[in-house]
């Protein structure tokens, strides 16, 4: 079964926000240009249109220029270390369910040195979005070719390039049992907030693919802004389905793939007995 | 003449029930009113080969293994005697063994301890008929073991049904009977090894692993991310459906990596949290250990040790990780490091871990090992709690930005919990200033280093730093499963006239200057014992100057248990 993507109803806030009260005010360490700008703007708007004050919201990140992010919001945070943001994140929301719980981080960070957190976070379906700022490159180390990496790109630690055919990360979420899969472009800070929010308020595990260009290890992803061809791709319920159109796309389609109906993993169960109780399985009488 | 305690062994092949009997006797022990502690072995087979427990009773708490076993009980002898090597036996001990099973292997004959017959199997059943029956000879020799050393049918009865809880009225009634038919044999054997009667008292039956898990649910952890890794994988298993009964959670995470950084997810939160793993993934968690210290959150790591490097040894015990546990990281990262002294110090330990972690904001190892995780004791029930220490949450200074990592000050600053209003912190493993911001200047990484090593500094564990036994002018010092030995050798010098004190480390990092220069007040010759080749904790202690060049090392690797008669003979 198929759908075009159609705008979210809007559902009234519970608290008038403004894009800039998501805002630390800290300059970012960014270089002029960086697609990652743009993620912070939509990240600040669909936070404002969500409507939860920003002490409810946690931004949990890896390393990377991307996962620099946490920093620049004047939400709660967690910077730790490189390509661990999703169990982090995990244990946060599974212990505590109040909170909004977003990780967010770069290619390198989620799909390589974190690549088996992605997946098993997609299996474990935990009610939280994980957004990846994907410049199909390792930005902070100053640009060597990561798994989404085209296979032709030349760098100075693979001359001619990697060789390898490049990662499909909406494919792995979609197998891997993700909730709500899509593709945004920070060049569309609006389109990439209505996703945000879209996705935010869908159950489970939400993944959000973002075409962040490295303006100075990848210029040509200036060109992105000419490719990408918004609300192009239509949204799925059936696995199969979803996974057929991602592989046969070139990878410049926008918008949701695959929104899914499991249920997210359940919150912790009310205390049934007390450590008085575990104590006493202990005891042997005489 | 009765005894005050006696070390028995059942062996046999997958299938023989082995380790039942072994529970049943120890529980019937701990029925009667008696200390005991029971080991396992198991041959190299992951599943259903040979096996042997080998258990202890006695009138007094057991915190160390036998230099000799009294009685070996074979159930058959089928490739039994490759434990031989771990089983000490001498011309004193007496080995049971059914002669339908043919003849004692060398190995275990070559000890020259007297073989008794027994017949435990029925001669007119076939194999398929005692398959069929299901495995009575264990509990006909439980049975025999018990009325042997005086602990009556009753008790016995009593283990029978607490082990065999929920498994039918019928097969309870069987293993019963078989039960009483080996109290039946017993007193044709004419062996004199009746117990002395014991102190009676109500007491907990418990290994190291539960008990670590225990101590830590009593200081609140409600949180626990884990990996399966032997031998610790009990412990976890023991805490999953508990966690879950008393509200809290237990996740399995992909690895190592994953469930440390799942621990310090929840942590963040507010709940107190906990990992718990062997070596291999001890090696995995450094790098997030050093998270935590550098970001300030605390959590617990448990250390089951077991013989390394690598994949070592699994299921064998080693006091190896040490250095690991003090040194494990990048950086300049101090921590807090403990070790239980017993398995029952365990369960205290297990609970002032939390503490010391919520209240310092940092991580706590517990470096625990298989021998004293996976020994099931008889205990006195654990009483005496550490007094609790909560996380600071509140008490924040006024004024914008909100200076998580405030320094000048007292360096505990105040870790609001996510979704308290005005007080959004970023938890920041970069080199950060006050504020939380990643700071790449030489002031601000001084300052944030400082704040960390002064939390460590100023920690004071008063009582919980250590114990001392015996006031001898010279000093055993131990940690963990070694200490048990090192005081059943002090003691028994003692009676021949050489007084020794034996000083157990259970807070190894940091180091306890004052106290352990206080316990060696008067000493003049020390002998610094641990179960790992490079001496360890030894060098450590020199390192800090805790002991003088002078003090002697005996490290040896694992995984052989340190037996009281070895630390003797050297110490004398
Ligand atoms: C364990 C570890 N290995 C390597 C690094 C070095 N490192 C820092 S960021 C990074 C790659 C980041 O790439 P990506 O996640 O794509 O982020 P980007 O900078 O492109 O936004 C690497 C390899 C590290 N910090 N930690
Ligand atoms: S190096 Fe690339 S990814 Fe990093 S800040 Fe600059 S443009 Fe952005
Ligand atoms: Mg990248």
């Amino acid at each position: 079964m198929t759908d075009t993507l159609v705008a979210t109803p809007a559902e009234t806030p519970h608290c008038v926000f403004d894009a800039k009260d998501f805002s630390s005010g800290a300059h970012p360490v960014w270089c002029p240009g960086c697609g990652d700008y743009g993620v912070l703007a939509s990240l600040e708007r669909a936070l404002a249109k969500q409507g939860r004050p920003p002490h409810e919201v946690v931004l949990v990140s890896g390393i990377g220029c991307s996962s620099r992010l946490p920093g620049y919001m004047s939400t709660y945070g967690f910077h730790g270390v490189h390509g661990r943001a999703l169990p982090v994140a995990t244990g946060l929301k599974l212990t505590r369910p109040d909170l909004e719980v977003i990780a967010v981080g770069g290619d390198g960070d989620g799909y390589s040195i974190g690549g088996n957190h992605f997946i098993h976070a997609c299996r474990r379906n935990v009610d939280m979005l994980y957004l990846v700022m994907d410049n199909r490159v390792y930005g902070m180390t100053k640009g060597q070719p990561s798994p989404t990496t085209e296979a032709d790109w030349d760098s100075d630690i693979a001359p001619g390039g990697i060789g390898l055919r490049p990662f499909n990360p909406l494919a792995v979420a979609v197998a891997s049992g993700a909730n709500y899969v899509a593709r945004g472009f920070s060049g569309d800070p609006n389109g990439l907030a209505d996703l945000i929010v879209d996705a935010i308020r869908w159950p489970g595990f939400a993944f959000i693919e973002v075409l962040s260009p490295c303006v100075t290890f990848r210029p040509e992803q200036r060109e992105w802004k000419k490719m990408v061809r918004p609300s192009a791709i239509s949204i799925e319920q059936d696995r199969a389905a979803a996974t057929a159109l991602v592989l046969a796309d070139d990878g410049f389609s926008m918008g949701v793939l695959y929104r899914g109906d499991r249920a997210p993993i359940a919150p912790a169960l009310k205390p049934e007995i007390s450590v008085a109780d575990v104590e006493r399985e202990f005891m042997v009488a005489v | 003449m009765a005894r005050t305690s006696i070390a028995v062994v059942f062996a046999g092949s997958g299938g023989s029930g082995a380790m039942t009997a072994g529970a049943v006797f120890l529980r019937a022990a701990a029925h009667a009113g008696y200390y005991g502690m029971m080991t396992q072995l198991f041959g190299a087979q992951v599943r259903g080969g040979e096996s042997a427990s080998l258990v202890q009773v006695s009138t007094a708490p057991i915190e160390t293994q036998p230099d000799c076993y009294d009685l070996f009980v074979a159930l058959d002898w089928e490739k039994v005697e490759q434990f031989a090597a771990e089983i000490p036996l001498d011309d004193r001990s007496i080995i049971l063994a059914d002669p339908a099973e043919g003849p004692v292997p060398a190995g275990i004959a070559k000890s020259k301890g007297r073989v008794v017959a027994l017949a435990m199997n029925d001669p007119t059943e076939n194999k398929l008929a005692r398959a069929l029956r299901g495995k009575r000879v264990n509990m006909f020799a439980a049975g025999c073991v018990c009325a042997l050393t005086g602990i009556g049918d009753g008790d016995a009865k009593a283990a029978i049904d607490t082990i065999f809880d929920g498994k039918g009225a019928d097969l309870i009634a069987a293993n019963a009977a078989g039960a009483t038919l080996g109290a039946q044999a017993a007193p044709a054997l004419a062996l004199d090894l009746w117990l002395e009667p014991p102190r009676k008292a109500a007491r907990w039956l418990i290994n190291g692993n539960q008990a670590v898990a225990f101590g830590a649910l009593r200081g609140g952890v409600r949180f626990v991310g884990c990996y399966p890794i032997t031998p610790a994988t009990d412990l976890v298993e023991w805490l999953a459906p508990h966690l879950i009964k008393l509200g809290g959670r237990l996740v399995l995470g992909e690895d190592e990596l994953a469930s440390v950084n799942m621990t310090l997810g929840a942590s963040y939160g507010g709940t107190p949290a906990m990992t718990v793993t062997s070596g291999p993934g001890f090696s995995l968690m450094i790098e997030t250990l050093g998270l935590a210290v550098a970001a300030e959150i605390p959590f617990v790591l448990v250390d089951v040790m077991r013989a390394g490097p690598s994949t070592g040894i699994a299921s064998k015990t080693e006091q190896s990780d040490i250095n690991l546990a003090i040194y494990g990281g990048h950086g300049d990262a101090p921590r807090i490091v403990l070790a239980p002294v017993s398995v029952a110090d365990c369960v205290n330990t297990g609970e002032y871990a939390v503490y010391v972690a919520e209240s310092l904001q940092t991580p706590v190892i517990v470096l625990s090992d298989q021998a004293l995780g996976q020994a099931t004791t008889v205990i006195d029930p654990s009483s005496d709690r550490p007094a609790p220490l909560r996380r600071r949450v509140n008490g924040v200074a006024p004024g914008k930005p909100f200076k998580r990592y405030a320094t000048g000050g007292d360096p505990i600053t105040p870790m609001p919990l996510p979704g308290t209003p005005q007080l959004e912190w970023v938890a920041e493993g970069l080199t950060h200033n006050e504020a939380g911001l990643p700071a790449s200047g030489a002031a601000a990484h001084v300052a944030q280093i400082e704040k960390r090593a002064k939390k460590i500094r100023q920690f004071d564990p008063g009582d919980h730093w250590g114990e001392v036994w015996g006031d001898g002018d010279v000093a055993i010092i131990a940690i963990g499963s070694t200490i048990g030995p090192a005081r059943e050798a002090a003691k028994r010098l003692a009676a021949s006239g050489q007084k020794v004190r034996v000083i157990a480390l259970r807070v190894l990092s940091p180091l306890p200057m004052a106290a352990l220069g206080r316990a060696l007040d008067g000493v003049r010759r020390i002998v610094v014992i641990e179960q790992n080749h490079g001496a360890q904790l030894y060098h450590y202690l020199l390192g800090h100057k805790a002991i003088p060049s002078s003090a002697e090392s005996v490290a040896r690797p694992g995984p052989s248990p340190f037996r009281p008669l070895e630390i003797a003979s050297y110490v004398v």
